[in-house]
């Protein structure tokens, strides 16, 4: 599965809203994602990459494609 | 200021033997026991396998936002069909209200189970890595907060915690609430879903809870072969307005609630206390303007433990003199709804409230054996007809804090 499918379905299933929406210019207001939200997102893809998100990053997204992009420049910096 | 009368204008009720308020009170005057093998968690070590569970099959995003039901917990979930039943029947329309002018008081356990997982999380993963949803789930806060925000009542928003006695005692903060002129309206609910493997373990350990395994006749308040109550779940939602504010928007008033009562026994941990529980009884009959001889029936806290049954049977002889306690019929909802904790105040006030507006008592069922040390009328087995004006709801906490509560029928004067 491609990062973006698996970022797809972690959104999906903390905002409970339906996957086709999720365009990369899907901002987090337009989902009805409350700050709890985005913590549980954050949270989640951090255990799902093995990554780490520091506060100060995660404040810089707004949209879908955001977090997309942040996500793969972490895990090319894995590499 | 004129103290306010408050009085009953809704009701909304999920219990073992009723998804709501009809139901329930078919069940209560036909004498149904909701006491079944427990299906929740695997009894098998468990010396309890008995319980009055909501039956399987509750399905919370039928009410409820499928995000909210990650957000809450069961209590809470258990919560909303009974608000929007008591809701519907009061006719309250929130968009009419004032909204500072409706409050929320609620009373309830928190989860156990889920409250156990922090620690866990936070020694497997370090702090970093906590439960986003934790502090906004976790807390017996919650329901309250949850009901403020599905009605947007900006009114006082809170919690009561007195053990078994907390739905009482719920309906007595907001009475207070009103009386003092916070609030038109109050949402009292009381909603326990504390019936988990580390509760069930710990009542047990403690002496509590009947070991005898036949689910229908575990629970027997007042009966010489008492052994113990029985542990359950149950949500109950009362609306309270006061007397003005239900004429004005021209609601149907179910009873007025007329007073309550509190002490405290500084006794025993478990043990009760005939002496301090009578405290309770007088002030909620003083402070509804009656006195001892004008109450026509008591809705017992009757748990069915041996302790309980014969403590509270001593205080409303204490309260009455013997002559009229014999005369006063007695029933125990608890007898087919099991305990429910924090929820059993508030649901067994509705019966009451129902009691007053039907003209029937609920039985106390499994009543076989006359006990010498209860020996009042606790009306055994059958429902009975009879014209009750004035109830007295009787509540006792575990720990000895004591609630009790007065409603009367409703009349203009």
């Amino acid at each position: 599965m491609s990062t973006e499918e698996s970022i797809k379905d972690i959104v999906v299933k903390i905002v409970h809203c339906d996957k086709s929406v999720l365009t990369p210019e899907s901002t987090f207001k337009e989902l009805n994602a409350d700050s709890l939200d985005i913590v549980q997102i954050l949270v989640a893809l951090e255990d799902n990459f093995g990554i780490e998100i520091p506060e100060e990053d995660a404040q810089k997204f707004t949209s879908f494609g955001d977090v997309v992009a942040y996500v793969d420049s972490k895990l090319a910096e894995k590499k | 200021m004129e103290i306010p009368r408050v009085v009953v204008t809704g009701l909304g009720a999920v219990t073992p033997i009723g998804l709501n308020v009809d139901e329930l009170w078919a069940g209560l005057i036909s004498g149904k026991s909701g006491i079944r093998p427990i299906s929740h968690f695997d009894t098998t070590n468990f010396p309890i396998k008995i319980a009055a569970e909501i039956a399987s099959g509750f399905d919370p995003t039928k009410y409820m936002d499928p995000k909210m039901v990650d957000r809450t917990m069961r209590a809470v979930q258990l919560a909303m069909p009974a608000l929007q039943e008591a809701l519907k029947s009061a006719h309250l329309d929130m968009s009419k209200e004032r909204k500072e002018k409706v409050g929320v008081v609620t009373s309830t356990m928190v989860e156990s189970g889920y409250l156990a997982k922090g620690p866990e999380l936070l020694a497997k993963l370090g702090p970093r890595r906590a439960d986003p949803l934790f502090i906004t789930k976790s807390g017996p806060s919650t329901l309250a907060m949850q009901i403020g925000m599905i009605t947007g009542a900006n009114g006082p928003n809170t919690y009561v915690d007195s053990l078994c006695a907390s739905g009482a005692d719920a309906l007595g903060a907001a009475l207070n609430f009103m009386r003092l002129g916070y609030a038109d309206v109050m949402i009292v609910s009381g909603s326990d879903a504390s019936l988990e493997p580390v509760t069930i373990a710990g009542m047990n350990i403690i002496g509590a809870l009947t070991r005898e395994p036949d689910p229908q006749k575990a629970c027997r308040p007042f009966d010489l072969n008492r052994s113990g109550f029985v542990y359950g779940e149950a949500s109950g939602i009362i609306i309270l307005e006061t007397l003005k504010h239900a004429q004005k928007r021209g609601a149907t008033i179910f009873a007025e609630l007329a007073g309550a009562g509190w002490s405290f026994d500084a006794y025993d941990m478990t043990a009760p206390y005939a002496d301090t529980e009578v405290i309770a009884m007088r002030i909620a009959i003083a402070n509804a303007g009656l006195k001892p001889e004008d109450i026509d029936y008591i809705n017992a806290h009757g748990t069915s433990t041996k302790l309980n049954d014969a403590s509270e049977t001593k205080a409303i002889k204490m309260l009455m003199g013997e002559e009229k306690a014999h005369k006063t019929p007695i029933s125990s909802n608890k007898s087919m709804l099991g305990h429910s904790i924090t929820a059993a105040g508030v649901i067994e006030s509705i019966a009451t409230i129902l009691t007053i507006n039907k003209g029937i008592i609920p039985p106390t069922i499994n009543y076989e054996t006359p006990d010498p040390e209860c020996d009042l009328d606790y009306v055994p087995n059958q429902a009975r007809k009879a014209v009750v004006n004035n109830c007295l709801k009787n509540s006792f906490g575990l720990g000895g804090e004591n609630c009790c509560l007065v409603f009367k029928r409703f009349v203009e004067r």
